[in-house]
């Protein structure tokens, strides 16, 4: 799930910076240093939508550097158990297959994808129903589940399941549903 | 006791005790000697006796005889002690196995006896000796041999109630007054003789002073004698050639006694359908389920698969020789139609007993494939069996759903350790009325645990047995195996079937099997185990001195090791033993276009199995890489490639660089030596070796910071874990030297003597560096002076630029790489442009013109004006050697910062003196490059060479 949130956080800047494009140095910085980070607690920062404040900076002594905190608004991704995802396959194997949604890997075990469907190995390893008509594959879409999130400090693991109804394969609009 | 039982009577006792009494009605020993007999304590008894025997010795010398009044009168004192002996024994005998009775006196007793005759013995026995009293005549006697019996009477009933108090029977064991008991060593095997011929010399020599004989059938190598001294001891063991004269008796601790003959109880409560073990033979450690118990005759039928050479049995049957093989056939399902086709004859029969039909070959019963076979009690191990998911899936048949099997999974259960429920687990009843049902842990009491069910309409909390519930997940559960065979994974449940879960774990991503008891909830994120010993996940080991690997997996007490073997991944499981190290050295490495290739550089991999995969470095050795692909998910996602089959990302892919590096060396030495004369005349005063050929280049030996300190050198690291590696000096604390290494962009902390000598190492290297980065681009702008420094340049530089200064483009100027060829293009010079950019090493040649004596001037103005530039050639004259630097000086002039030029402006005139380097690293500077554009830089580093 999206949320648009406001983090702070304090940004340590080099004196190099400091001249009339100090701000910009700043939320450049801050853009580079946390787009596409993840905390445990918030998820993925996905974006970083504006900056509500910079305060007073602060001197760090010995090293010139100053420290800023920065109030910024962001979007970020988290997700949650339950929540449905449309993700791509990344890679299909025996055991089942991943998929990514965004930065956020998914593992859908082949226990949690419809029984018809077995793994066919090959050189494009894939998931077939048994009449042919869906395949997952690599670079497929899949709609799923998530059943299970395991949050590190700097990753999110998701397990996922496409048992159910109106999941699964959705990259060929005839074969979804 | 041997002492008073007579060895004749010994051996028929069993059988014919009534007979045996009637014809020796008067013995009174036997009263005592029998109770003893069948228990094992038997300090009290012997006390008693052996102060009759001791007070009167002649009884025993004419002992037939003597039964006569006197020998009544002990008679009664002795059954008067009996009740005493029973009493105690009795209660012994409820802790004891009755087989302790026949390791009191070995050899007498059929040993295949079972327990229950014996006890069944022990009864009948009780009452005789005072039947047998009875029979005497003295009415005296009798009224209080009466009396005596009834009381016994009542301490018989009294036991089998099973009241005796702890307090009671603690007032039973053995104290200082009571004879010792010595532990006595003697040959191996021959215990029970030893024990008899003891017997027998008491009957023969009834002065020997021991009291009794013990061998226990579960101690071999040593007997228990029982006696006050241990000269009574050695006196009896004189001469016994079973027992081993020179060791001494030990004595056993007062405290120990009881536990001597006391043997622990093991109640063997075997069912139908538990899982047990062999302990013995071919099928030792195998599990078998019991299909049948005789506990009358000891005896378990168990099926288990059969591990049988078909070919072998085959042979046999037809009469062959079979050899006799020392390996043991793999389990394996019986098969009639394969038997048949050897030739053996396969029978179906039906046991009378059950009704069910076996196939049966020879003596061996088989039925689905499983081998039916009769053990007894003893072969079979029945505590703590723990079946792996393997062993059960092979005696699941298929179809049968492992979860229905409430009794094997009861068998499971019996193994929990304490604790096993805590408040909170969700739990699921497996058996009884309420079945299915689910709830969570409430309350725990020994056994019992009180849950609230889940179901509404329910009391609040229900009270069940231990043994009635188990464990329950859902999916998507992380949860932490705590027991079996997969202890210590952590994963997340993927699916339940019933009481299996399948476990994704976190570590290996693959799928587990697991029973839902033996797993908890786990909040940890950590990945389980990951370390064992010193060794620890994703460790670099070195297996032998020719492989090495790298653990990607955890077993218990056991590593999976991907071995550093390149294009097939080979796997090998290794115990901790078995590794000989930790390579924790850190080097680098060449990648096929001869970049340096050092831990956590991303490279992909350019050829071989692996094509296409990329990652972080992991480890590198003896040219190895093991790269780490977080979407390679086989082996931990690690990958192990020949560093010459892998490009670094983002490296250059120039083909010359390192030829050129290897071959510049010569020349730099040619080089720097013609720099030294050039410049010891000049305005450098000698100095060490490596400050003249770097002051050659611009004067830079006013090294950094003018002294001789390291500061701002570039060095080698000699040893050390990062031995191998160059880098400049950033700081010196002390012993510490902190480096800012070239290769990792970062700065390490390394003792002063794992540097190498700067002087030989560190100046060719360096001046590599700098000629490289800073002469090509600059080759262009270069010609409006070619006049001055032509005539230096052919004679000494010429060869440089050639060889060296190609090379370091392709390093330096990796990013850009496109430009590099067209660097001679004039206008190309400029295109370099993005190299000023902050971040990329470029900025060095900014520093460059610090040091520059004279033509850091050079550098000024060409910053303020550049037609100076014609007018200080004069000052770069003397330093002709640097002509290429001066080239390169002119160009750089331009980025230089006013403020720079204005410092330096003093420089040129203090000449190669220069106070050292103003430009610092980390300094900005506005790089105004043709003039009119100006942007921010950052110096990164100063180079003492030349300036841009």
């Amino acid at each position: 799930m999206f949320f648009h949130i406001v983090l702070e956080r304090n940004m340590q800047l080099h004196p190099r910076h400091f001249g009339p494009h100090l701000r910009d140095k700043l939320v450049s910085k801050l853009i580079k240093d946390v787009e596409g980070t993840c905390s445990g607690r918030h998820g993925f920062v996905v974006a970083i939508m504006g900056v509500e404040d910079i305060g007073k900076g602060l001197i760090r002594e010995g090293t010139g550097y100053v420290t800023f905190p920065v109030k910024y608004q962001c979007v970020v991704f988290r997700p949650f158990k339950g929540e449905i995802l449309e993700a791509v396959v990344t890679m299909v194997n025996k055991m089942g297959f991943f998929a990514e949604a965004g930065l956020v890997q998914i593992f859908v075990s082949n226990h949690l994808i419809l029984d018809d469907m077995k793994f066919q190995s090959g050189d494009v390893p894939s998931y077939t129903s048994s009449d042919g008509s869906v395949k997952i594959q690599k670079e497929s879409e899949v709609r799923l589940k998530i059943i299970g999130t395991r949050v590190d400090a700097t990753e999110i693991f998701c397990v996922g399941t496409i048992k159910d109804d109106f999941l699964g394969d959705i990259s060929d609009p005839g074969a979804a549903v | 006791m041997p002492r008073r039982s007579r060895g004749e009577e010994e051996v028929d006792d069993m059988e014919e005790e009534e007979e045996e009494e009637e014809e020796r009605g008067g013995k009174r020993s036997r009263a005592g000697g029998r109770g003893k007999r069948s228990r094992g304590v038997e300090s009290f008894i012997d006390d008693a006796a052996s102060e009759d025997e001791d007070s009167d010795e002649d009884d025993d010398d004419d002992d037939d005889d003597d039964y006569g009044g006197g020998g009544r009168g002990r008679a009664s004192k002795r059954r008067r002690l009996s009740i005493l002996i029973d009493d105690m024994a009795q209660v012994d005998d409820d802790d004891d196995i009755d087989d302790d009775s026949s390791d009191v006196e070995p050899g007498f007793i059929d040993d295949t006896d079972a327990g229950v005759e014996i006890r069944h013995n022990d009864v009948v026995r009780r009452s005789i000796p005072h039947s047998s009293s009875m029979l005497e005549d003295d009415e005296d006697m009798q009224e209080i041999v009466r009396r005596l019996q009834n009381r016994y009477k009542e301490a018989s009933h009294f036991d089998y109630d099973e009241e005796v108090t702890e307090v009671e029977q603690q007032a039973l064991l053995p104290s200082v007054k009571d004879p010792k008991l010595w532990m006595v060593k003697c040959a191996i095997g021959h215990e029970r003789e030893t024990a008899v011929c003891l017997m027998q010399k008491f009957i023969d020599r009834p002065d020997l002073q021991i009291k009794s004989v013990v061998a226990l059938e579960h101690l071999k190598n040593f007997i228990y004698i029982e006696a006050e001294k241990e000269a009574h001891v050695k006196e009896a063991c004189k001469g016994l050639r079973n027992i081993i004269a020179s060791t001494k008796p030990t004595l056993v601790p007062i405290r120990e006694m009881a536990d001597v003959l006391s043997i622990e109880s093991k109640s063997v409560d075997l069912s139908r359908d538990s899982w047990v073990r062999m302990k013995l033979g071919m099928y030792k450690g195998d599990l078998a389920k019991v299909v049948d118990v005789d506990n009358v005759g000891q005896k378990v039928s168990v099926k288990l698969i059969p591990r049988i050479d078909l070919q072998v049995l085959a042979n046999k049957l037809d009469g062959q020789e079979v050899p006799k093989k020392s390996f043991i056939p793999p389990p394996r399902f019986f098969s009639v139609d394969e038997a048949r086709e050897l030739h053996i004859r396969v029978d179906r029969r039906r046991n009378r007993d059950s009704g069910e039909y076996f196939d049966v070959v020879g003596s061996l019963l088989f039925k689905d494939g499983f081998l039916h076979k009769t053990f007894s009690i003893k072969s079979i191990s029945t505590q703590n069996i723990k079946p792996t998911f393997d062993e059960l899936e092979k005696f699941k048949k298929p179809g049968d759903d492992l979860n229905e099997d409430v009794a094997s999974l009861s068998t499971l259960f019996t193994n929990r350790k304490k604790g096993h429920f805590m408040k909170g687990d969700a739990v699921i009843v497996i058996k009884g009325d309420l079945k299915n049902l689910k709830g969570s842990v409430e309350k725990v009491e020994d056994s019992t645990v009180h849950i609230q069910p889940k179901l509404a309409g329910l009391p609040r909390t229900l009270a069940f047995s231990e043994t009635n519930l188990c464990k329950y997940f859902n999916p998507g559960d992380h949860v932490k195996v705590i027991s079996g065979v997969q202890e210590g994974a952590i994963g997340m449940v993927v699916k339940v079937e019933g009481h299996v879960l399948i476990i994704l774990s976190d570590t290996t991503k693959e799928h587990i099997r697991v029973f839902a008891d033996h797993v908890v909830e786990s909040s940890e994120v950590t990945t389980g185990v990951t370390r064992i010993g010193d060794y620890e996940l994703h460790d670099l080991v070195l297996l032998n001195n020719s492989s090495f690997g790298i653990i990607i997996r955890l077993e218990s007490e056991a590593f999976q090791v991907l071995k550093g073997v390149p294009d097939k991944p080979e796997l090998v499981l290794v115990k901790l033993r078995e590794i000989k190290c930790k390579i924790d050295r850190r080097t680098s490495a060449k990648d096929r276009y001869n970049n340096i290739v050092s831990t956590k550089d991303v490279v992909r991999v350019a050829e071989g199995a692996c094509k296409g995969k990329r990652g972080p470095v992991e480890h590198i050795h003896r040219g190895i890489l093991f790269i780490y692909d977080r979407h390679y998910l086989e082996h931990s996602g690690f990958i192990c490639a020949k560093a010459q089959s892998c490009f670094l990302v983002g490296g250059s892919t120039g083909i010359h660089r390192g030829n050129a590096m290897d071959k510049a060396d010569p020349h730099f030495h040619a080089f720097g030596s013609q720099a030294r004369i050039l410049q010891s005349p000049g305005r450098l005063p000698p100095r060490g070796p490596h400050m003249n050929s770097g002051g050659r280049f611009g004067g830079r030996g006013s090294g950094g910071r003018g002294n001789d300190t390291l500061v701002n050198r570039c060095i080698k690291i000699r040893s050390g874990p990062y031995k191998g590696y160059r880098g400049r000096v950033k700081e010196l604390t002390g012993v510490l030297v902190r480096v800012e290494l070239e290769s990792l962009m970062k700065i390490v902390t390394v003792k002063r003597e794992d540097i190498g000598d700067t002087a030989a190492v560190a100046t060719p290297f360096r001046e590599t560096c700098y000629s490289r980065g800073v002469e090509t681009p600059v080759h262009p702008s270069r010609t409006p002076l070619h006049p001055i420094q032509t005539p230096m340049r052919n004679p000494g530089a010429t060869p440089v630029r050639d060889v060296m200064r190609t090379p370091m483009p392709s390093r330096a100027w990796v990013p850009l790489s496109p430009h590099r060829d067209n660097r001679e293009d004039g206008d190309s010079t400029w295109a370099s442009s993005p190299a000023y950019q902050p971040g990329t090493p470029r900025p060095r040649p900014y520093e460059a013109p610090t040091p520059g004596s004279g033509w850091a001037s050079w550098g000024d103005a060409s910053v303020n004006t550049p037609s100076t530039n014609v007018p200080s050639t004069p000052i770069g004259q003397p330093m002709t050697p640097d002509p290429a630097s001066y080239l390169a000086g002119t160009p750089s002039g331009q980025p230089m910062t006013p403020g720079y030029g204005g410092m330096e402006l003093m420089s040129p005139v203090i000449g190669g003196e220069a106070e050292g380097s103003w430009l610092l690293p980390d300094v900005l500077v506005n790089v105004s490059r043709g003039g009119d554009e100006v942007s921010n830089a950052v110096v990164k580093e100063v180079l003492l060479i030349t300036s841009w």
